[in-house]
């Protein structure tokens, strides 16, 4: 254990002993020990000058015994475990990312995946226990809260987590914003092959209408599943995406099955390589997909794609612990280190989506930064919604449309 | 010394019995095997499926009806009857394509008989899905199959992937070979001078194919056609790769039940509703499969 230096409990408040305990613990390791406490700290305290997002707290009031923590802050002072256990989507983090942080924490970190939000939830429901850190999409971090699935994330411990935009802190999923760190978000819209499409539809609900009509010329692409289908034809009706009202539901059905003639496909896997291919003239799609696609019809210039003007969805992926996890203390310096501008610069060009983090945003390159599709302008996003599960009955009823507009 | 000594060892009627000669409890680990991993998930089933919903992914564990009830609804009734169509469109296009093949093979070829065979089997040592996914790349409106069809002029426009040809195909070509090894195991069987003797007394080929040939094979017909119709009735993955994800199979309703919606009491009662009409099918295949036995040329 580390011993109790009096000069720094003067220096700093006692909430942030943990964070400083850290932080002696990182700087001797890669110091290579033999240095005292004070020592490691004032390298520390150098290195945190340079980095950015770090002000704050660190320059709040002080004083405090130099008693240890409390029950509150059950993971202060406790030393990193050795390893760490991701859950995560295939491809969604850059090898970088795992490196750097292996060598500066000397974790050993173990990865397995999942390739949908149902396949997690199964997977956690089942009994699923020994990770430490998942990648659940809005809906169901919701979900994981109510089911209590999820740790309290000690903020103390993630320091670096200050500088995440405080509109994606506090969320309607996470109205605390206890049990989550953002991890990227991006936004569903659409694009058409502007050769063949001669409407200019700005909105989601101006595209379902031109489905019928260019559904017999060639294939028009929905994104699959309820959680999808159903909340974003809500969302073109104007209703709440997240509704339990029978009369909006009903009316969500009755248009879509209106439109289901003009659609070829449901699919949200393997759209990408079909439309780079020029094979979808109308279809739906999430940003990062759809800039890609952009890019690998470049050549054609073919593809226009659409941020919906009134609204449309917005969805995050976010950090979270499950409380069951091993090594909770692993699992919060990966999300620290996560939130390091520079790691999430790297990030950013690896897996092509926003990390609301301004000062790593202010750092990708321009073809990056100035893209729409990729850094969603606030205009847009301001008025787009969360698709979130908000109880069992609604997502039933969700289920039982999405069949109904299946199999007509 | 006396005429008894001489008699046979007792043991020689033993021998020659039918009773089994090792104790049946030896067949324990087996079955043990099976009440575990094979009966034992369908117990779970069965307890869900009259069970009650409780929150996201939980059940209350009651005897309810109600999952049963919600079934009745034109919407499932219309899944139900979609599949079963689609499985017998698929069936109706296995035979039409496996039973030719199974006849030239036990027919035509000699030599190459079991090479035949073994081409047969072949596929099915490769991965499922990455089959599927190679039949996409044939079915492709821009492939070599379409550009070979629209220059043939067959069909000016060559347009099946995602639509419900493109999954009947599919059904077809990955369960082909368990319809082609019962029917040929029947033609194999069969006594070809019934053939010889019908067309001797002069029938037309047709008429003996028609009066001898079908009726003697039927019986492996059938037990190939419902070997391949039940499979293709739960199908999930062929619909959702070939038919771009609309086309509602009961399989991917039960699917979407379990994982989308975590209603793990209503996809359970879909399952076993589901399962008890394909009994209906079950008991037809046992039947025909006992009278093939007994009957079989």
């Amino acid at each position: 254990m580390i011993e109790h230096d009096p000069k720094l409990n003067v220096l700093a408040p006692i909430e942030i002993r943990p964070r400083l305990d850290r932080l002696e613990r990182l700087v001797r390791r890669s110091g290579g020990g033999r240095m005292t406490r004070a020592e490691a700290l004032g390298l520390a305290g150098l290195a945190l000058l340079a980095a950015a997002g770090c002000g704050g707290k660190t320059s709040t009031g002080g004083g405090g015994g130099a008693s240890s923590s409390g029950a509150a802050d059950p993971l202060a002072g406790k030393p990193i475990e050795s390893n760490l256990v991701i859950y995560n989507w295939s491809q969604y983090d850059d090898p970088s990312t795992y490196k750097s942080f292996k060598t500066q924490n000397h974790v050993a970190i173990k990865e397995t995946y999942y390739s949908s939000n149902d396949e997690l939830l199964a997977k956690l429901q089942a009994g699923g226990t020994g990770y430490d850190i998942i990648v659940p999409s809005q809906n169901a971090v919701g979900e994981l809260v109510q089911l209590g699935s999820l740790m309290k994330l000690d903020k103390a411990l993630i320091p670096n987590a200050s500088a995440v935009e405080s509109s994606w802190v506090k969320t309607a999923y996470d109205p605390t914003g206890d049990y989550k760190v953002v991890k990227d978000f991006g936004v569903t819209m659409f694009f058409y092959n502007n050769t063949i499409v001669t409407e200019k539809p700005t909105t989601m609900k101006q595209f379902y209408d031109l489905l019928p009509k260019y559904g017999r010329v060639g294939r028009t692409n929905l994104m699959d599943g309820a959680e999808e289908v159903v909340p974003l034809a809500l969302m073109a009706l104007g209703y709440d995406p997240n509704t339990g009202d029978p009369a909006e539901l009903d009316k969500a059905k009755n248009f879509l099955l209106s439109i289901r003639s003009g659609v070829t496909t449901i699919d949200s896997s393997n759209y990408i390589n079909d439309a780079s291919a020029g094979k979808i003239i109308l279809g739906q799609g999430w940003n990062g997909d759809v800039r890609r696609i952009i890019s690998a019809r470049k050549k054609q210039g073919d593809i226009t794609a659409v941020l919906p003007q009134d609204t449309s969805e917005k969805w995050a992926d976010n950090w979270c612990i499950p409380a069951t996890a091993p090594d909770p203390v692993a699992a919060h310096a990966w999300i620290n280190h996560l939130c390091d501008p520079a790691v999430a610069v790297t990030e950013m060009e690896y897996h092509n989506y926003p990390i609301p983090i301004q000062a790593a945003l202010d750092q990708t390159p321009a073809e990056l930064k100035n893209d729409p599709l990729f850094n969603v302008p606030t205009s847009y996003t301001d008025h787009y919604k969360f698709i979130l599960n908000p109880s069992q009955e609604i997502v039933n009823a969700r289920t039982q449309i999405y069949t109904a507009f299946q199999s007509a | 010394m006396t005429s008894e000594t001489i008699q046979p060892p007792k043991r020689s009627p033993r021998r020659r019995s039918f009773a089994p000669r090792y104790p049946g409890w030896l067949t324990a680990p087996s079955l043990i095997y099976y009440m575990i991993f094979f009966l034992g998930p369908l117990a779970i089933l069965v307890v869900f499926s009259v069970a009650t919903q409780a929150g996201f992914g939980s059940v209350s564990y009651t005897f309810s009806t109600s999952q049963f009830k919600a079934l009745n609804d034109p919407l499932y009734i219309k899944v139900f009857r979609q599949t079963m169509l689609m499985a017998a469109g698929g069936t109706a296009l296995t035979i039409a394509i496996g039973y030719p093949v199974a006849y030239w093979m036990s027919r035509y070829l000699t030599r190459y008989k079991t090479l035949a065979l073994l081409l047969v089997i072949v596929p099915f040592w490769t991965s499922f899905l990455i089959r599927t996914y190679a039949l996409k790349i044939i079915l492709d409106p821009q492939g070599y199959l379409a550009h070979f069809v629209e220059w043939t002029g067959i069909s000016s426009q060559f347009n099946v992937l995602y639509t419900g040809k493109a999954v009947a195909i599919g059904l077809a070509y990955n369960y082909l070979p368990l319809l082609i090894l019962p029917v040929y195991a029947s033609l194999e069987r069969m006594d070809w001078k019934l053939v010889e003797a019908a067309t001797d007394l002069g029938a037309s080929p047709f008429k003996a194919f028609r009066q001898i040939t079908l009726p003697l094979t039927l019986p492996g017909l059938i037990t190939g056609a419902l070997l391949v119709f039940i499979p293709m009735c739960g199908e999930y993955v062929i619909p959702q790769l070939l038919g771009g994800g609309q086309f509602a199979f009961v399989g991917t309703v039960i699917g979407s039940n379990f994982l989308g919606a975590q209603n793990w009491p209503f996809g359970s009662a879909m399952a076993i509703a589901f399962m008890v009409l394909l009994s209906i099918f079950v008991v037809i295949y046992i039947a025909f499969a006992t009278r093939e036995e007994q009957f079989g040329a």
